[in-house]
C-alpha cells in the first residue's frame, strides 16, 4: 500500500490523523511522566525518613546510656556492662600509643598479592593505590598501620580550620559525602583528574559508612594527602565518629577485612578522626563545612577548641589531664566516675539545673539537654580528680599538675558551648524558614534559616557557605538565596537509580561551578524507566518491614477506630491510624494501593489479613514469643549498635552473659517486660554451637523479610521490559 | 486580531477536548462547575496536593505550572492547551509565580474528569496504524522519534528518548500494539 507512495504525499494526506495521533501519544507520555514523577517524590521521602529517623535513634539510644549513667545503683547488674561499655583502653601514655600501633612486627608474606608502600610516599605509589583498589585488591595491614601513623602525624599539625586560597588560577574541586562508595570517587578522578600540583582538592566529611568501600576511600585520601599536603584537604563529616560507625556499617567492614588487626586500625583512626580539620575558608569568602551553622556558630571559637578532645560528637569531651613529663593522660570523664567513686550517688537540685525526670522522658531529649548533666558531672569529677591528684603530686618530681578543668562555672560553660559548635558544625541542616530551631528529626544540631546565614555571612565577611549532609537528586541544591550550597557526591545512595552525584569546582572568581554524575555499573542495563521501579520497589520492601515491625502499636491504633470489633477500617481512618504510630509524614492514602491488597468491595481494609501478607518467615522461631520477634525486629539496629559496643575489643562475638545483659537494657529502653526465660529461648536458639558466645553477624543476617507481596512482584516484573532485561533482574538479589 | 482566530495552537487541539471545535472557546469559569467527587477522593487529591505544595509554611498552594502534572498524576492525561486554557489563559511568566489553592485546583480538576474521549487502546493504535507503511503491524522508530517531536504538542528530544528507550527492535521498528499497552501501563 505504501510503496510507491512519497512521504511528503502520504504525509499530507493523513496530517490531520497523523497530529491526532501524534497529540494522543504525547497526552499519555506526559500523564505517564507525571506519575512517575509523583511516585519518585514520595519514595524518596520513605528513604529520607527513614534515614534520619535511624540517625534519630542512635542518638535517643546514646542519651539513654548516658541516662543509664547517671541513675544506676551501686549493686544492680546493669553496672557492670555500663562500665563495660564505657571503659576504652583508658589511661595510656603516647609512647604507649606507639607501641600499641606499631606496625613494624607484621609481616606481609609472599603470596600478598596487592600494593606494596614505602615511605615517603610518591604519587605513582598513591595512584598506584587508586588502580589497586579498582581492581579490588585489598591494602596489607602492615601498610594500612603505617598509613595511618603518617596521617596521625600530619593532621595533628593542622589548624581547625584551614584557610587555602586560589591564587594563581587553580581551581579547587570540592566533594561531598562519599559514603564508602569507591565507584564514585574514581568516577570523580577520571572526569576530573587525581589530585596534583595544579588540581587540589577538599573533600568535605562522611568518607566512611553505609558503603562497602570506606576503608579504601580512606587510604585514598589520605595517600593523596601525604604527597599532596598543601593541595588535599580533609573536613570531619559527623560519620567521622566511632560511635557512628557502630551502627552505620563502618566497624564492621574494618573487622571483616581486616580480621587480625583490624581493631587497631579502627583505634588508630578513633583518633584520626578526632584530629580531622573541622572546616575549610577558601579566598576567606566561602566556608566550606560539614553539616552548618547555627545561630550559635562562631568561627572565632572554633578556631580555638581543642577539636581532638571531641572524638565523638555526640559524647561529651575527654578530658586531659597534663602531667610533668610533658606527656599527656587522656582518660574518660566516665572512667574517673566509675574508678574512684564507688559510692556514688545522684545529687539533688543543687548540681543539677533541672529534676531528671522521669524514664520515658529522655526520649525526647536532645543532645542539648543532655550537655546540662555534664555541667553537675563536672562538679563531682574534681572531687574524684583531686584524689587522683594527690597521687601523681606524690609521685612526680618536679612540677605540680595542672588541671586543664577549673572548677568555676564559666569554664563548664565553654565546654558546653565549644561542644554545641562542634555538633552544630556537624549535624544541622538548612530550612526555609527564618529563625533556628533544634533539629529534632536527627537528633543533634540545629535547623537554621536564611536570616542565621544572612547575618553569620555578614559577620564573618562571608559571600557562600558550601555543606554536605544531605542526599539531593540532582547531588546538589542552592537554598538562603544562592547562598548556602548543599553537595553530596554518593550516587544512587538510596538504590540503584535514586540520585546523582555531584563535585565543585571554584576558581579565583569564586563562582561555583557544578559538574554531576551517576555511577552505572548496576544500572546500565536498566532503562531509566526499570531503574526508576527498582528504587520504588526497594522503598516499599523497606516500609513494609517497617509496618511489620510495628505490628502491635497498630493494631491498637486500628482498633480504637474499630469500635464493633468487625475487623474493618475504612481507607480513611486506616491512614490516620497508620500516621499516627509510624510518624513519617508519608502520603500514606496515596501510597496505598501498592501497600495494601487485600481491600473489600467498599473500600475498607481487613488489617489483620493486611498484617498476614506482611508476614516475617523465619525458621525455627516457633518457640519464640511473636511480640518479643517483633520487638527485636523493629530495633535490630539499635541492637546491633548495642552488641558493637558491648563488644569493646571488636571480636564479633559477644558472651552469653553480655548478651543477657544486653537484652536486660533494651527492655529498660523500650519499657517493655522480657521474661528471663524468653531471653534463655532466645540466647539458646541463636548460639548455635554452644559454646557460649554469639557471633553478632550471624544473628543479625537471620533477619530476613520475605513477604508474599514480594514474591508477587517478582513474578510481576518478569513480564515487564525487554528480554535482554530480564535476565538482570533476575539475578538481582534486592529484588 | 481576526474575529474568529482561535486561540489556541492550531491543529493541535481539536482531538479529545471537551470543548468541541469551534471558531471560539469561551472562557473557563470555575464557578460553572459543579463538584462530584467523593469526600473519598477529596481525600485522596489533598494527599497528593499536598505532595506538590513547596510554599515554606505548607499552605497548601501550587504553582499554576504544577497544576497540569498533578492532574496527570492524578490519573488525567489532558492536553496542555486544555491545561493553559483551564487556568484562563495565563501568560508564560505567570506560571511560576501564579498560586492555586486547593479549592481552586478541585474545580479545574473536576472540569477535566468531565471532560469525554480520553483516547482509549483503540483510538491508540488507530492512530499509530497511520505510520505503519507496509501494513505490518510495525512503524518505524524513526519515523515515530520525529513525529513526536515535531507535530502536535512537541515534544523534546530527551522526553522522545525517554520514552523510545529499548522499544525498537534491532531493525529500528517498533510493534504498536505493543508499545500501546507499554504506555498505558503506567
Amino acid at each position: 500500500m505504501g510503496c510507491g507512495v512519497s512521504k511528503s504525499d502520504q504525509f499530507h494526506k493523513h496530517s490531520g490523523k497523523a497530529i491526532r495521533a501524534a497529540v494522543l501519544i504525547q497526552r499519555w507520555y506526559r500523564q505517564y511522566v507525571a506519575r512517575a514523577e509523583m511516585r519518585r517524590r514520595y519514595t524518596w521521602h520513605i528513604f529520607q525518613s527513614i534515614e534520619y529517623s535511624g540517625e534519630q535513634a542512635q542518638i535517643k539510644l546514646y542519651n539513654f546510656l548516658g541516662y543509664l549513667m547517671d541513675n544506676f545503683t551501686p549493686a544492680s547488674n546493669e553496672r557492670n556492662l555500663i562500665s563495660h561499655i564505657f571503659r576504652e583502653n583508658e589511661v595510656c601514655r603516647d609512647a604507649e600509643w606507639e607501641r600499641y600501633f606499631c606496625y613494624k612486627n607484621i609481616e606481609v608474606p609472599e603470596i600478598y598479592s596487592g600494593p606494596h608502600l614505602f615511605f615517603p610516599l610518591t604519587v605513582e605509589q598513591a595512584v598506584g593505590l587508586v588502580e589497586a583498589f579498582r581492581n579490588k585488591k585489598q591494602l596489607h595491614s602492615r601498610y594500612v598501620l603505617q598509613l595511618l601513623a603518617e596521617t596521625w602525624k600530619l593532621f595533628r599539625m593542622m589548624p581547625n580550620i584551614n584557610r587555602i586560597s586560589t591564587c594563581q588560577s587553580k581551581e579547587i574541586t570540592i566533594c561531598g559525602d562519599l559514603h564508602g562508595q569507591l565507584e564514585d570517587l574514581l568516577l570523580i578522578f577520571y572526569k576530573n583528574g587525581m589530585p596534583s600540583l595544579e588540581k587540589p582538592y577538599l573533600f568535605n566529611g562522611d568518607f566512611v559508612d553505609r558503603g562497602k568501600d570506606s576503608i579504601e576511600i580512606l587510604i585514598i585520601l589520605f595517600a593523596f594527602l601525604l604527597v599532596y599536603p598543601s593541595e588535599v584537604y580533609l573536613n570531619r563529616g559527623n560519620h567521622e565518629d566511632h560511635i557512628v560507625n557502630l551502627r552505620y556499617g563502618f566497624t564492621k567492614e574494618v573487622l571483616t577485612k581486616y580480621k587480625m588487626h583490624g581493631k587497631r586500625i579502627l583505634k588508630l583512626l578513633q583518633k584520626i578522626f578526632s584530629w580531622l580539620p573541622l572546616a575549610t575558608v577558601i579566598d576567606q569568602k566561602v566556608l566550606v563545612l560539614h553539616g552548618g551553622i547555627s545561630d550559635t556558630t562562631d568561627l572565632g571559637v572554633l578556631t580555638r577548641v581543642d577539636r581532638h578532645n571531641y572524638v565523638s560528637a555526640l559524647r561529651p569531651p575527654k578530658k586531659r589531664h597534663i602531667i610533668s613529663t610533658g606527656t599527656s593522660i587522656d582518660s574518660d570523664v566516665d572512667e574517673d566516675v566509675w574508678g574512684t567513686n564507688k559510692s556514688f550517688q545522684r545529687r539533688a537540685s543543687l548540681i543539677y539545673p533541672q529534676p531528671l525526670g522521669t524514664r520515658g522522658s529522655f526520649h525526647n531529649r536532645s543532645l542539648q539537654d543532655f550537655s546540662d548533666r555534664i555541667r553537675g558531672k563536672e562538679e563531682d569529677d574534681l572531687e574524684a580528680r583531686k584524689r587522683r591528684q594527690s597521687v601523681f603530686i606524690n609521685r612526680s618530681t618536679e612540677k605540680e599538675t595542672t588541671l586543664t578543668v577549673s572548677t568555676d562555672s564559666d569554664s563548664s560553660d565553654n565546654i558546653r558551648d565549644e561542644w554545641k559548635q562542634i555538633l552544630d558544625l556537624l549535624w544541622s541542616d538548612p530550612m526555609s524558614q527564618d529563625g533556628c530551631v533544634p533539629n529534632e528529626v536527627r537528633g543533634g544540631g540545629c535547623y537554621w534559616g536564611p536570616d542565621v546565614t544572612e547575618d553569620f555571612l555578614n559577620r564573618h565577611n562571608l559571600q557562600l557557605i558550601i555543606r554536605s549532609h544531605e542526599c539531593k537528586q540532582e547531588g546538589y541544591e542552592f537554598c538562603h538565596n544562592r547562598k548556602v550550597l548543599t553537595l553530596f557526591s554518593a550516587s544512587n545512595y538510596y538504590d540503584v537509580g535514586s540520585n546523582r552525584g555531584a563535585y565543585v569546582k571554584l576558581g579565583p572568581d569564586l563562582v561555583p561551578y557544578m559538574i554531576q554524575y551517576q555511577a552505572t555499573s548496576m544500572t546500565r542495563e536498566l532503562t531509566v524507566r526499570q531503574s526508576a521501579g527498582r528504587t520504588e520497589r526497594s522503598a516499599l520492601k523497606v516500609l513494609r518491614e517497617q509496618l511489620f515491625a510495628h505490628k502491635s502499636d497498630l493494631i491498637c491504633a486500628f482498633k480504637k477506630y474499630d469500635s464493633n470489633n468487625t475487623g474493618l477500617v475504612s481507607l480513611n481512618d486506616w491512614a490516620t491510624a497508620v500516621e499516627s504510630v509510624m510518624h513519617l509524614g508519608l502520603p500514606w492514602r496515596m501510597m496505598r494501593g501498592q501497600l495494601v491488597t487485600c481491600k473489600t468491595s467498599d473500600g475498607t481494609v481487613d488489617f489483620n489479613e493486611w498484617f498476614n501478607e506482611l508476614a516475617i518467615k523465619r525458621p525455627n522461631t516457633d518457640h519464640i514469643d511473636q511480640s518479643l520477634l517483633e520487638t527485636l525486629y523493629r530495633h535490630r539496629s539499635t541492637l546491633e549498635t548495642i552488641f558493637r559496643i558491648v563488644d569493646t575489643d571488636n571480636s564479633g562475638f559477644i558472651t552469653i552473659e553480655d548478651f543477657r545483659q544486653t537484652w536486660k537494657l533494651l527492655s529498660v529502653y523500650l519499657k517493655m517486660e522480657i521474661t528471663d526465660e524468653a531471653i534463655s529461648d532466645l540466647s539458646v536458639t541463636i548460639d548455635r554451637n554452644q559454646d557460649g558466645s554469639i557471633d553478632i553477624d550471624e544473628f543479625m543476617e537471620a533477619f530476613r523479610l520475605t513477604d508474599k507481596k514480594s514474591r508477587l512482584e517478582r513474578g510481576r516484573s518478569m513480564f515487564m521490559g525487554t528480554a535482554t532485561d530480564l535476565t538482570k533482574l533476575d539475578e538481582d538479589p534486592n529484588i | 486580531m481576526a474575529p474568529k482566530k482561535k486561540e489556541e495552537p492550531k491543529p493541535a487541539a481539536p482531538v479529545a477536548p471537551p470543548e468541541p471545535e469551534r471558531p471560539k472557546t469561551p472562557e473557563f469559569d470555575p464557578t460553572s462547575v459543579t463538584l462530584e467527587f467523593t469526600p473519598e477522593q477529596i481525600e485522596d487529591f489533598k494527599d497528593s496536593f499536598q505532595l506538590f505544595d513547596r510554599t515554606p509554611a505548607n499552605e497548601m498552594k501550587i504553582t499554576y505550572a504544577q497544576c497540569g502534572d498533578l492532574i496527570r498524576a492524578l490519573g488525567q492525561n489532558p492536553t496542555n492547551a486544555e491545561i493553559i486554557h483551564v487556568l484562563g489563559k495565563p501568560k508564560p511568566e505567570d506560571m511560576q509565580t501564579k498560586m492555586l489553592d486547593f479549592d481552586q485546583f478541585l474545580s479545574i480538576h473536576q472540569h477535566i474528569c468531565k471532560a469525554k474521549n480520553r483516547g482509549t487502546y483503540e483510538d491508540f493504535v488507530e492512530g499509530l496504524r497511520v505510520f505503519d507503511k507496509e501494513g505490518n503491524g510495525s512503524v518505524m522508530g524513526a519515523e515515530l522519534r520525529h513525529v513526536l517531536a515535531t507535530l502536535g504538542e512537541k515534544m523534546r528530544e530527551d522526553e522522545v528518548e525517554q520514552l523510545m528507550q529499548n522499544q525498537e527492535d534491532p531493525n529500528g521498528c517498533i510493534n504498536y500494539e505493543a508499545f500501546v499497552k507499554y504506555i498505558m501501563a503506567s
